[in-house]
C-alpha cells in the first residue's frame, strides 16, 4: 500500500499547526499508523488521522488509551475500505486547510468512490464519525 | 462521506454491509465495558484498546441497549465517587483544633483533597466520554438525558458536594479567606481550584453556579462579620492615617483575592461590603478624629493622606459630603482664628499713639513697613491669602480639582470672611498699602499676583458695595496725596474690579482718573496763564473733583485763609470760571497739601504741611521770638474745627517734628495750652514732611458713620431698583418682587426682605406703587 501513502504526498506539505489541534504536545505533523484488519497499513499526518472524530479521540493523549501511546490505531475495516476513508480524510484535511477561496471538487471525490462498497463505506463513516 | 450514497451507477454491484454476528449479546457486552470502565476509572487507561471499548459502546447503542449502557454508567460513576469521597476526603476533615495554622494546614489538605478528586474525575469523565462518544450522539440526545460529561457533573455535585463534605468544605474555604486577611500566607492554588470546582459545577435548572448559590453568600456573609469588626477596631486602635492606609490596602487585598481565586462577578458585591462596613460608618469619625484627622493632616500638609482621604471619599456615596463639611468646619475655624486675631477692638484704644508714632515713623519717607494703623488689615488679608493658597494647594495635590470641593472650599472662605465685618475695609486696606508702597520692593508681576489673590479674595465679599465705598475712599486719598506708586497698577487693578463687577462698580473711580488727567492739564493751563499776567505769590495746584464720584463730604470745610492764601485761590477761581461758566467750585482746605520753606535758628526747611497745617504755621509768621498764642487764639484766626485744629496742632507740636512748641509739653491738646514757634528746630534732612494722615482701619464711630451711610445708599438703590422692576412689569406680586430685587441687587450685597418690604411701604406712601385688592400684589403708577 505504498502506493496510497504516494498519493498522500501532497497534504504532507499541508503546513503543521494549521488544524484545530487541542493537544499541544503531539504535533500535527507527527505521522500516525492506521492498520485495517486485513493487514494493510496507512501512515498519515496525525492532522489527516483528526479529520475522523473516533480516531481523534483514539489519538489523544489526554484520554490516554493504548492506540494513543503506539499511535497505531486498528481500524476494524478491509483495506479497501480504510483506504477510501483515509483518502477522504486528506481531502477533507487539505480542503480545510486552504480555505474556502476556490470549490471544493466535492464531486470528483464521489466519482472515485467505487459503487460496491458504497454501504460498507457508509457504515465505516457513521462509526468513524467523518462528517 | 454520507453523500456517498448518493452515488449510483447502474451495472455496478453492491455488497451488503457487514452484519453484525449473532454472537452479540448485550449482558456480556456490558459486562466487559463495565470492567474496562473500572480500569480506565483506576487510571489504567494506557492498558486499554479504545478501539474495543468504543465499538463495544458502539455497538450497544447500536442494538437498542443505550439505555442499559447508560444507567451502568451511571451507577459506576456513582460508585467510584462515593469510594473517592470516603477514600480520599473524608479522611480529612478537620479535627476541630483550635490552632489558626494547624487549621489552616487541614484546611488546605481538605481542599486540596477535593481539588484532586474533582480532577481525576474530570479526566475520567473525558476518557469515558471519548469512548461512548457514540452513545452521545445517538442515544442521549433523543433519551433526553445529559450527556457523558454533564452527567459527571451532576453526579459529582450529588455524590460529592453533599453534607457533609459541602458543609466542611465551605467552612474550610471560608477559614482560609480568614486566614489570609489576618496576614498569612494560604496556598491560593488549592483556594482556586476549590473555587473553580464550584465555578463548574450548576446547582439549579437557570445554569447557575453553585459557586453563586452557595459559596458566594457564605463569603460575603463572613466579610460583612469581619470588616464590621475590622472597622470598629481599626478605628478604636489606630490614627485616622493608618486607618485610611489599612482601608486602602484592604481594598487592594481584596480585589487581588478576587483575581487570584474567586470569581470577577463577587469584585463588586465585595468591595461594596467594605466600602459599607470598614469604609462609610467610620469616614466621618475617621475624618475628625482628633490629632489625626482631617484637620491634623491639613496643619502637617500630609499630601499623601489627604489624597487617599479623597480617593476613599468619592469610592461611597456619603464621603464627599462629609469631606466637604469637614474642610468647610476646619477652614471657618481657621478663619475664626484670623478674624479673632485681627478684630479685637484693643488697637483701636491706642490709636491715639498709633497716629502719633506713625507720624514718627513717616518722617523720612524711608520706612518700608507698613504704617502700624493698618497693621491689623494687612495681616488679616495676608493670613486670608495665606489659608486660601494652602487650600488651594491642597485641593490641586491631593482632591485632584474636585469641582464639588472647591466649591465647598469657596463657600467656606466666603462665610467666614463675611463674619468678619470690616473685611471689605481691610481688603481695600491691603491693596491701598501695596499700590502705595508695596510695588516698591516687589516687581510688577509679583504685585500683579497679589493683586490678583487679592481678587479671589474680595470675590467672596457679600457686601460689594461696603468695598466700593471703602476703595473709593482710599484711592481718593491717593490720587489726591499722589501716594499711587504706579498708575498703570492703579488702573490695573480697576480693570480687574471691573472684570468681577461689571462696569457700573467702577464708573465712578474712572472718573477719578478722569478727574486728576484734566485737572493736571487745568493747573498746567492755570500756570501759563498767571506767568502772563499777575503771578500771586503762592504757587497753586488744583485738582477739581466732580463732586459725585468723589466719595468726600460735600460740606465746605470752614476756615479762614491768610490773604496771601485766599487771593491765590481767588485768582485760580477766576481763571477757571472764565473757561467753565456756570460751574461752581467749593474749596475742600482739608485734602490739600503745601509745601513751605521756613527759616529756623539753624538753617532753612523745606516743610511739607497739610493745607490746614500752613494756616496755623502762617499764623505765627509775623510773631516775634518767645511769642506765644494760645489755643483760642489760633482757633478763633482760622475758625478751623475743633477736631480738625487738634489733629492739626498735634502734628505740628506733639508729633516727630516739632516745628511748634506747646506750653506746658504733652501728648494731648487741650483747649488752654498755648503755643510758640520752634526756632531751635533741628533736623538733618532739608525736606520735612509732617503730619500726612495716613490711611488706617476706623474706630467704631467711624465705622458706624460709614455704617449708616452704606445704609442709606442701599435705601436709595433698593427704591430705585423697585422702581425700575415695577415700570417694567407694571404688575407683581409682593414675593415676585421681592425675589427680583434680591436678584438685581446680590451683585452688591445680600438685601433683607423686610428691608425690601420697608422700602415698598414707603414708595406707595409716596405714590409710586399702590397695593392691589388681594393685598398680594402691587401695581406701578405712572
Amino acid at each position: 500500500m505504498a502506493d496510497s501513502d504516494v498519493d498522500m504526498v501532497p497534504t504532507r506539505q499541508v503546513g503543521a499547526g494549521s488544524g484545530n489541534d487541542n493537544q499541544p504536545v503531539p504535533k500535527d505533523s507527527d505521522w500516525v499508523r492506521l492498520q485495517s484488519t486485513d493487514g494493510f497499513c496507512y501512515i498519515v499526518p496525525r492532522k489527516v488521522a483528526n479529520m475522523s472524530g473516533t480516531i481523534r479521540n483514539m489519538l489523544d493523549t489526554t484520554g490516554g488509551y493504548a492506540e494513543a501511546q503506539s499511535r497505531t490505531c486498528e481500524i476494524r475495516e478491509r483495506g479497501v475500505i480504510l483506504e477510501k476513508l483515509v483518502e477522504y480524510m486528506s481531502f477533507k484535511a487539505h480542503h480545510e486547510s486552504i480555505g474556502t477561496k476556490e470549490e471544493v471538487p466535492v464531486k470528483e471525490m464521489l466519482d472515485r468512490i467505487p459503487p460496491e462498497i458504497v454501504l460498507e463505506l457508509l457504515l465505516a463513516a457513521d462509526y468513524q464519525e467523518g462528517v | 462521506m454520507a453523500t456517498g450514497t448518493g452515488s449510483r451507477r447502474g451495472r455496478a454491484k453492491i455488497m451488503a454491509p457487514r452484519k453484525h454476528g449473532p454472537e452479540f449479546s448485550a449482558e456480556k457486552t456490558w459486562s466487559e465495558l463495565a470492567r474496562n470502565i473500572r480500569e480506565i476509572q483506576d487510571q489504567n487507561a494506557s492498558n486499554l484498546s479504545f478501539e474495543e471499548n468504543h465499538r463495544f459502546a458502539y455497538n450497544m447503542v447500536l442494538n437498542k441497549h443505550g439505555e442499559m449502557l447508560y444507567s451502568g454508567l451511571k451507577r459506576l460513576v456513582a460508585e467510584d465517587l462515593e469510594t473517592l469521597a470516603t477514600r480520599n476526603i473524608v479522611p480529612h476533615f478537620p479535627s476541630g483544633t483550635k490552632d489558626p495554622s494547624v487549621q489552616s494546614g487541614e484546611d488546605d489538605l481538605l481542599l486540596a483533597s477535593l481539588k484532586a478528586v474533582w480532577t481525576r474525575h474530570i479526566n475520567n469523565m473525558v476518557r469515558l466520554g471519548q469512548i461512548l462518544k457514540y452513545m452521545d450522539r445517538v442515544y442521549t440526545q433523543t433519551a433526553k438525558v445529559p450527556a457523558t460529561n454533564d452527567l459527571g457533573l451532576q453526579l459529582f455535585l450529588k455524590h460529592i458536594i453533599r453534607p457533609p463534605i459541602k458543609d466542611h468544605v465551605l467552612a474550610a474555604i471560608l477559614n482560609q479567606i480568614r486566614h489570609e486577611r489576618n496576614g498569612y500566607v494560604i496556598d491560593r492554588s488549592t483556594m482556586k481550584g476549590c473555587v473553580d470546582v464550584y465555578l463548574s459545577l450548576e446547582g439549579d435548572m437557570h445554569s447557575t453556579t453553585i459557586y453563586k448559590l452557595d459559596l458566594e453568600p457564605a463569603i460575603l456573609k463572613e466579610s460583612e462579620s469581619f470588616y464590621k469588626r475590622e472597622g470598629e477596631e481599626l478605628l478604636n486602635s489606630s490614627t485616622a492615617p493608618i486607618f485610611l492606609q489599612s482601608v486602602e490596602q484592604r481594598l487592594k487585598a481584596e480585589e487581588d483575592r478576587v483575581h487570584h481565586y474567586l470569581s470577577s462577578h463577587t469584585k463588586p458585591h465585595l468591595l461594596q461590603i467594605l466600602q459599607d462596613n470598614l469604609l462609610s460608618p467610620h469616614l466621618g469619625a475617621v475624618i475628625s478624629k482628633e490629632n489625626s484627622g482631617l484637620d491634623a493632616m491639613l496643619d502637617n500638609n500630609k499630601t499623601d493622606d489627604l489624597s487617599r482621604l479623597y480617593r476613599l471619599c468619592v469610592m461611597v456615596p456619603q464621603g464627599l459630603p462629609y469631606l466637604k463639611s469637614a474642610l468647610k468646619e476646619s477652614i471657618v475655624r481657621r478663619g475664626k482664628e484670623i478674624n479673632g486675631g485681627s478684630t479685637e477692638d484693643d488697637f483701636i484704644d491706642v490709636e491715639g499713639d498709633l497716629e502719633s508714632t506713625d507720624k514718627k515713623g513717616k518722617g523720612k519717607g524711608k520706612t518700608r513697613g507698613p504704617a502700624p494703623g493698618i497693621q491689623p488689615a494687612i495681616t488679616w488679608v495676608e493670613s486670608v491669602l495665606g489659608l486660601k493658597d494652602k487650600f488651594d494647594a491642597v485641593w490641586e495635590a491631593s482632591f485632584q480639582k474636585d469641582r464639588e470641593v472647591e466649591s465647598a472650599i469657596n463657600g467656606a472662605f466666603a462665610s467666614f470672611i463675611n463674619m468678619n465685618e470690616k473685611c471689605s475695609e481691610f481688603i481695600s486696606l491691603f491693596i491701598d498699602d501695596h499700590l502705595k508702597r508695596g510695588l516698591k520692593g516687589k516687581n510688577e508681576t509679583e504685585v500683579d499676583e497679589i493683586l490678583d489673590k487679592t481678587i479671589t479674595v474680595f470675590r467672596f465679599i457679600a457686601e460689594k458695595d461696603v468695598f466700593e465705598r471703602y476703595y473709593k475712599g482710599h484711592l481718593a486719598k491717593r490720587l489726591l496725596h499722589g501716594r499711587s506708586v504706579s498708575d498703570d497698577a492703579e488702573r490695573g487693578m480697576l480693570a480687574k474690579l471691573k472684570v468681577e463687577c461689571g462696569i457700573q462698580f467702577t464708573q465712578k473711580m474712572e472718573g477719578m482718573f478722569t478727574d486728576m488727567r484734566i485737572s493736571s492739564d487745568t493747573t498746567r493751563a492755570y500756570l501759563d496763564h498767571v506767568s502772563k499776567t499777575t503771578a500771586p505769590e503762592i504757587e497753586l495746584g488744583v485738582i477739581v473733583m466732580t463732586s459725585n464720584a468723589w466719595p468726600m463730604n460735600h460740606s465746605p470745610s470752614s476756615c479762614i485763609l491768610p490773604s496771601v492764601m485766599s487771593k491765590a485761590t481767588k485768582s485760580f477761581e477766576q481763571f477757571y470760571f472764565s473757561r467753565h461758566s456756570g460751574r461752581r467750585l467749593t474749596w475742600q482746605y482739608s485734602l490739600g497739601n503745601a509745601d513751605v520753606i521756613v527759616q529756623f535758628k539753624a538753617r532753612s526747611h523745606e516743610l511739607n504741611v497739610s493745607t490746614f497745617g500752613l494756616v496755623v504755621l502762617l499764623l505765627f509768621e509775623s510773631l516775634g521770638d518767645g511769642d506765644f498764642l494760645s489755643y483760642q487764639d489760633i482757633k478763633d484766626a482760622t475758625e478751623i474745627e475743633e477736631v480738625e485744629l487738634k489733629r492739626q496742632l498735634q502734628s505740628l507740636a506733639c508729633a516727630k517734628w516739632k516745628v511748634l512748641q506747646k506750653h506746658p509739653s504733652g501728648r494731648d491738646i487741650n483747649s488752654d495750652d498755648t503755643f510758640s514757634f520752634n526756632d531751635g528746630f533741628s533736623c538733618p534732612m532739608k525736606k520735612v514732611k509732617i503730619g500726612l494722615i495716613s490711611s488706617k482701619v476706623e474706630n467704631r464711630a467711624e465705622r458706624k458713620e460709614t455704617r449708616d451711610r452704606i445704609d442709606e445708599e442701599r435705601k436709595h438703590q433698593m427704591e430705585a431698583c423697585i422702581v425700575r422692576v415695577m415700570k417694567n412689569r407694571k404688575h407683581m406680586t409682593h414675593n415676585d418682587l421681592i425675589t427680583e430685587v434680591t436678584v438685581q441687587l446680590t451683585s452688591k450685597y445680600h438685601p433683607e426682605p423686610l428691608a425690601i418690604k420697608k422700602r415698598i411701604e414707603q414708595l406707595i406712601e409716596r405714590e409710586y406703587l399702590e397695593r392691589c385688592e388681594d393685598r398680594k400684589s402691587y401695581n406701578y403708577l405712572a
